[in-house]
């Protein structure tokens, strides 16, 4: 469920505080907005009075750190803001991050190759009309409030997703094909289908307590986030919860897989991705998650540090740019303004020869990328296609203008112009908050211009408005990607467009399609791994070729983390991966700490902070004492 | 001051037309007039050039302007495109780059050249929209007087005390992005303090004798602001022009600074929101981030210096010590 929340629109949430609480969309698209807004105008005009940056002031807060009584705490600086603490609702990968953390999934992932693993269940087998499903419940789980956690408790908590009373936001993909969930006895559950369901060993879903949850009145509008510490039986429990400010988890001592070795885990709320750096090298946190990604510069300065690691491993997401196909609803009824050159396949095409992956890569991602191609990252091997050397749309710029001179966009005075007689200019969503988004824009502007195609880069705060209408022609796109690809596979299906004209639905970019429904179905019914790998890479070749949706690179997750504090920690996969945002709780439950305290040395970037704090403070000071004399003296005249 | 020397800086009749060469006793009214002004022009540029922050000032535009104009014979027309960029990501200045080099490895000095004409531009317009703004609101207000002035001037003060950059965010912020909606942004939440100057200015003018004069001789509502009020506050308005121009230009990198304007462009704001945005405070590469900051605060001090000289010179009371 992970996938949610990140990126493409989510990768937008990315950065923050989203505003809507996307009641059935998987994933937000919403947007962050800065709360420093104001902080950082000050600090704009400062940056005017460059010579604040030698002002040694040093008045910044340092007690982050928890410090007392010896309590091993781990301190993540994450960039997102949490949507909701309710398994039921939550949808952004902070959220789902901490739920991995705090409730058990009927199974996890192993952190060396992503197979299925025991986790709340201990085994489980279909029967031989694939139609029921048998878990085996472990019994040496404890709710931390003390009670035993049983079958029941999982029965009841698909019997509530699938009643759909507002309860159905995080996970209804995974129970829409559910017949019936029962617990014959404590350590049994079944699940009878309706049709067979491939995904049965990768149920992302948290399991609550029965005895806990039961109690609330409305779930839909639950948050979780009042009665602390919240029951759980994950290896974490939740303590504590401040809104943008910190999440705080403590260790479940007695977590049926071990107790975690740190005490305490904290996820705090850091909007500006430079001010967590700073903190990073104070040693106020001990870990900056890549959501969004260091920056190639953030990521340099940070390897010459000593007691600094980073972590640069293959990531989960793709970046793409996906071509509005027309939005539409369920019933076909038509909506938003997306350009009608885009319904030509031909002009799709063309847009995505033009674009050199590589140039992208090796510029703005400067290595930390891999280049695009099919629709699922290379890290998940077994579901990652390429696309044939025939069928691959190359950097081409001149096979693309013959494409748009078949399609009737003739090249006149430099501009594509169409029979109708308009030019052929498009728009392209953008995250306003996001670095790479602009950059890659600044690219596709200049490529596109050569052909002779106008592009309009609309960067938004919250681009789910404008998305969800289908008033856009292009859009930067990106989802993180769970080991079992159901999920980012449905959400181009026609079932999940939307019922109503505008209205947020699951659907990612409006795009519906007989054969890749068909696919999709077929996929989701084969239970023999290697034959569903088969057809999940022919759905990403008809993808490929659709031109809906262009990957243009898998972005790699760039982290870092303080040895001095950290001493190991797991990524996923554990040879070569990342640590935030993993499909399981393996980095922070086997997190080490380090035997030394934090080495606090005055990190000169806070200084630089602070001296732009000052002299924003002295600028705006001297403004005002020269509007006012301006001012006095315009009053003395005449 | 009095309407003859205030003509000055801002002929109110650009329909003149010069008429050189004429004998002395032959020459028209129009002549006379504009013999007038360019005498005072030059009793002016006399006065204005005792003032030696004033042309150290106007020294600093005119190299910036300059070099803004001709930005793609000095550094090449296309050293904003990203695909053609010369060198690598984040290089140190050197020989080839003499500020470096940004994250796509564009010349920095070149783009801080390009940047000028987007930071003057916009501070110019935005300042030339409010201080518009300001005047028509200032003289109406003044005129009228009345409840008419009563409400326009209680929606001044309104505007007077919000925050201008709160304004100016929501509104850069709900529009789509570009350097007009930046100009916009600026121009309609900075004129209240220009407003209030001149109603106070017009007020001072509508009580001599002579708009009496021109209102018994059957002069309009439309010819007293026109020809009477408006010559006399115009050098007010022009030395709250150039005042305004330096906070427009400090207010325009601001919003680019916050990511609100057009990030296609490139602007001083929009260097300083790519830099942060690249993480280069945290890397410590102040070749991107202090070009841009210290021309910003160059081109608002030279507005500032200007304005300042303009001011003390067309109203003498200022004093020295200014």
């Amino acid at each position: 469920m992970d996938t949610k929340d990140q990126h493409g629109r989510t990768r937008s949430s990315s950065a923050g505080q989203v505003t809507q609480v996307a009641p059935s969309a998987r994933a937000a698209r919403s947007r962050k907005r800065r709360p420093h807004l104001l902080l950082a105008a000050a600090a704009a005009a400062a940056f005017t009075l460059t010579a604040g940056l030698a002002t040694p002031l040093n008045p910044a807060p340092q007690q982050a750190q928890a410090k007392d009584d010896g309590k091993k705490t781990l301190t993540v600086a994450v960039a997102q803001s949490v949507d909701s603490l309710s398994p039921f609702l939550a949808q952004r990968l902070l959220s789902t991050s901490i739920h991995r953390l705090t409730y058990e999934y009927l199974t996890n992932y192993d952190a060396k190759d992503n197979h299925a693993i025991p986790a709340f269940a201990e085994k489980w087998e279909p029967s031989a009309d694939k139609l029921t499903w048998t878990y085996t419940i472990r019994s040496n789980s404890k709710w931390s409030d003390g009670k035993k956690a049983t079958a029941e408790d999982a029965a009841w908590t698909f019997n509530k997703i699938m009643s759909k009373e507002g309860t159905a936001t995080a996970n209804s993909n995974f129970v829409t094909n559910f017949k019936k969930v029962t617990a014959p006895s404590p350590t049994k559950l079944v699940i009878e289908l309706k049709k067979p369901q491939s995904t049965m060993a990768a149920l992302d879903v948290p399991i609550v307590p029965k005895h806990v949850w039961e109690k609330v009145d409305d779930i839909s509008k639950f948050n979780n986030d009042k009665d602390f510490p919240v029951v759980g039986n994950g290896p974490f429990v939740l303590d504590d919860f401040k809104v943008d400010q910190y999440v705080k988890l403590k260790a479940n001592k007695n977590f049926w897989r071990g107790a975690p070795k740190f005490d305490e885990v904290v996820f705090k709320t850091y909007k500006d991705q430079d001010a967590a750096v700073a903190a990073l090298k104070k040693g106020e946190v001990s870990f900056v998650a890549g959501q969004p990604a260091l920056t190639p510069a953030q990521a340099n300065g940070l390897k010459g540090e000593s007691d600094i690691k980073v972590n640069n491993g293959p990531g989960r997401r793709f970046f793409a740019i996906a071509t509005n196909p027309g939005a539409r609803t369920q019933d076909g009824k038509k909506f938003g303004d997306g350009h009608p050159a885009l319904l030509d396949k031909r002009v799709r095409q063309a847009l995505f020869l033009s674009v050199d992956r590589k140039t992208i890569v090796d510029k703005v991602f400067q290595g930390n990328a891999v280049e695009g191609a099919g629709y699922i990252p290379p890290r998940f091997s077994e579901y990652s296609w390429k696309p044939s050397a025939e069928q691959e749309l190359k950097y081409d710029p001149k096979r693309a203008a013959q494409l748009l001179d078949e399609a009737g966009y003739k090249k006149k005075g430099g501009k594509r112009v169409g029979k109708d007689g308009k030019a052929l200019d498009f728009r392209i969503l953008c995250h306003a908050t996001d670095p790479n988004d602009k950059a890659v824009g600044k690219y596709l502007k200049e490529w596109w211009g050569d052909l002779g195609i106008g592009l309009k880069v609309n960067c938004l705060d919250d681009v789910s408005v404008p998305w969800y209408a289908g008033e856009y022609d292009l859009a930067f796109d990106g989802w993180s990607v769970n080991p079992d690809p159901d999920f980012v596979l449905g959400i181009h299906t026609c079932a999940a467009l939307p019922e109503k004209a505008k209205e947020s639905a699951a659907t990612d970019n409006f795009i519906c399609d007989k054969k890749f429904d068909e696919l999709y179905e077929k996929q989701l019914a084969e239970y023999d791994p290697a034959k569903r790998a088969g057809i999940v890479k022919q759905m990403e070749s008809w993808l490929y070729d659709s031109g809906y949706m262009n990957v243009i690179a898998y972005p790699n997750a760039v982290e870092a983390y303080r040895t001095d504090q950290i001493k190991s920690l797991t990524t996923m996969p554990s040879a070569a991966g990342n640590i935030y945002g993993q499909d399981g709780y393996w980095s922070w439950w086997s997190a080490v700490p380090a035997s030394g305290k934090s080495s606090s040395d005055g990190g000169s970037s806070t200084g630089v902070i602070i001296g732009i704090a000052v002299a924003a403070v002295v600028l705006a000071g001297g403004g005002a004492l020269i509007a006012l004399r301006r001012r006095s003296t315009a009053e003395d005249r005449e | 001051m009095t309407a003859e020397t205030a003509d000055v800086p801002a002929p109110q009749e650009p329909e003149n037309t010069r008429e050189p060469q004429l004998p002395k006793e032959a020459r028209s009214p129009r002549a006379l007039a504009w013999t007038r002004r360019r005498h005072s022009a030059a009793r002016f540029w006399r006065e204005y050039r005792t003032h030696r922050a004033g042309v150290f000032g106007l020294a600093a535009l005119v190299l910036i302007t300059l070099a803004a104009v001709f930005a793609p014979l000095l550094v090449g027309a296309d050293a904003q495109s990203v695909t053609e960029a010369p060198g690598e990501a984040m290089q140190s200045p050197s020989g080839e780059f003499p500020l470096g080099t940004d994250q796509f490895g564009r010349d920095l000095l070149a783009l801080l050249v390009w940047g000028a004409r987007i930071s003057l531009t916009v501070g110019l317009l935005a300042a030339f929209l409010s201080v518009a703004i300001g005047t028509v609101v200032g003289i109406t207000a003044g005129h009228f007087r009345g409840w008419y002035a009563t409400v326009i001037m209680r929606v001044t003060d309104w505007f007077l005390v919000m925050p201008t950059l709160v304004l100016a965010i929501a509104l850069a912020s709900v529009m789509d992005r570009s350097i007009w909606t930046i100009v916009l942004a600026i121009g309609v939440t900075t004129w209240p303090t220009t407003a209030r100057l001149v109603r106070a200015q017009t007020l001072a003018v509508e009580s001599r004798p002579y708009i009496e004069r021109a209102q018994a001789l059957g002069g309009g509502h439309g010819h007293i602001m026109a020809r009477h009020v408006l010559p006399n506050v115009m050098p007010l308005v022009l030395a709250q022009t150039t005042l305004v121009i330096s906070s427009a230009i400090l207010t325009e990198a601001t919003l680019a600074f916050l990511g609100l304007g057009d990030p296609t462009v490139v602007s001083w704001g929009g260097l300083l929101q790519d830099a942060r945005e690249a993480g280069a405070v945290s890397a410590g590469d102040w070749w991107y981030l202090a070009p841009p900051g210290i021309a910003i605060a160059v081109v608002a001090l030279a507005f500032t210096l200007c304005g300042r000289a303009v001011e003390s010179v067309l109203n003498p009371r200022l004093g020295v010590s200014r």
